[in-house]
């Protein structure tokens, strides 16, 4: 670690001022601070609250039993990113279609799902396309290259959300966001700058120990002046303009919707459809999926873990009938999640 | 399926880079990026090019915390 990293460090582990509280929304930002012994850096007055920012843990168990219904009653070949695979529907995840004879591919990019109906013209393939902006434009770019090729045996079952309208619903459980780094390199900071005038504070951080040193330093110190703040603390990935092309390729494609988030319930706008020139590939529209209404297990307090307003430790099933192995509740399941993090790192 | 990949671009062909991320290379789309050449770093997502890398951690954190020494400064 250089000594600019070093200076960050000692601002964390020497500040004593009043108690502060830092949202990272990153899973991959709460997966990393757990895996380089940050938290254990913290004093007792610096909270790091997980936030919703992990695709996997918002999806709605409702999306699952539509991707369970596309398999069994539909014969669809189903193409996923592999977090989803052991994800709970009400009956059942995609791991357990699987193991009934379902079709179901891991891939590891939308593109290859796109590929493999190319490939494969007799089977009806659809990929499960969640994901915030950063995976998004993925998405988008496999539907081009299946309208380009003509294909009719390919379709996305769309549950994609985005960032900015999630923000303001989460600001009363944080004094300041750690925002994802590489959502801000797909949108620029203009939201963060827009958040800002909306009295929203934060930083954007990176993933390496130093990123995110950096990044917490600057959160501690510039709280201490009661002024909402914006700094860019990952200049060498994050521009303020984003990537204009990821922009324009997702509005061509995709247009917003209300989407629900898992344990957090609908957020007006979050979401993300394609539009109505792209429809012969819209999953929903292709099989006409009837409208699901997902049930998780009552006990599960995913929803409140998301929202910062509880720790995975005050959950009844956390580490007891709740672990990776066999996860109940979304955040248990992915390797960005919130319960996953602490049953790995911490338990704490 | 969220985790960014930094990787450097080895070779490039009409929008598709192969790249070199810790010794693992796969090709990845590169036609979301303005220019890229081979020797550059990129951040990967979800098999696409999604940002240039333009300078390592070290020198980024050297630049964050003279920015915010300069700030505090005036707090």
């Amino acid at each position: 670690m250089n000594e600019s990293a070093e200076r960050a460090r000692n601002i964390i582990e020497n500040y004593n001022g009043k108690k502060i509280r830092i949202m990272e929304v990153c899973g991959t930002h709460t997966h990393e601070i757990f895996r380089q012994g940050i938290r254990k850096l913290l004093p007792h007055n610096i909270q790091l609250i997980s936030g919703p920012g992990c695709p996997v843990c918002v999806t709605p168990v409702s999306f699952i039993d539509e991707a369970v219904w596309l398999s069994e009653n539909k014969h669809a070949t189903i193409c996923t990113f592999g977090d989803l695979m052991r994800v709970p529907g009400t009956e059942k995840s995609m791991l357990d279609v699987r193991r009934d004879g379902g079709k179901v591919q891991i891939v590891y990019t939308p593109l290859d799902a796109e590929k493999y109906a190319e490939e494969n013209p007799s089977e009806k393939v659809v990929f499960l396309s969640v994901g915030f902006e950063t995976t998004t434009p993925a998405s988008c770019l496999a539907v081009r290259n299946a309208a380009k090729a003509g294909l009719d045996n390919f379709s996305i079952l769309t549950a994609n959300k985005t960032m900015d309208h999630a923000y303001p619903l989460l600001a009363d459980s944080t004094d300041a966001y750690l925002y994802p780094g590489h959502v801000q390199a797909i949108m620029g900071t203009a939201i963060c700058k827009r958040l800002l005038k909306s009295g929203i504070s934060g930083v954007v951080a990176g993933f390496t120990a130093a990123e995110l040193l950096t990044a917490i330093a600057t959160c501690v110190t510039l709280l201490q002046d009661d002024k909402p703040f914006f700094c860019n603390c990952y200049p060498r990935v994050v521009t303020d303009d984003g990537s204009p092309a990821a922009r324009v390729l997702m509005q061509k494609y995709m247009e917003p919707i209300d989407a629900e988030w898992r344990g957090i319930g609908m957020i007006p706008g979050s979401g993300l459809k394609l539009r109505n020139e792209f429809s012969q590939f819209d999953a929903r529209l292709m099989f006409d999926i009837p409208i699901m209404h997902g049930h998780s297990n009552p006990a599960c307090r995913c929803g409140e873990i998301l929202r910062g307003s509880v720790l995975p430790s005050e959950c009844p099933l956390f580490g007891k009938v709740c672990t990776p192995e066999h996860p109940i509740g979304a955040c248990m399941v992915s390797r960005e999640g919130t319960c996953s993090a602490y049953y790995q790192y911490g338990r704490n | 399926m969220c985790v960014g990949l930094p990787a450097r671009v080895v070779r490039i062909s009409k929008g598709t880079a192969l790249v070199d991320a810790s010794g693992a290379k796969r090709n990845v789309s590169a036609e979301l990026l303005d220019s890229v050449e081979p020797g550059d770093y990129v951040m990967v997502h979800a098999g696409i090019a999604i940002a240039k890398i333009t300078s390592d951690d070290n020198n980024e954190a050297d630049a964050v915390m003279d920015k915010l020494e300069g700030a505090a400064a005036t707090i």
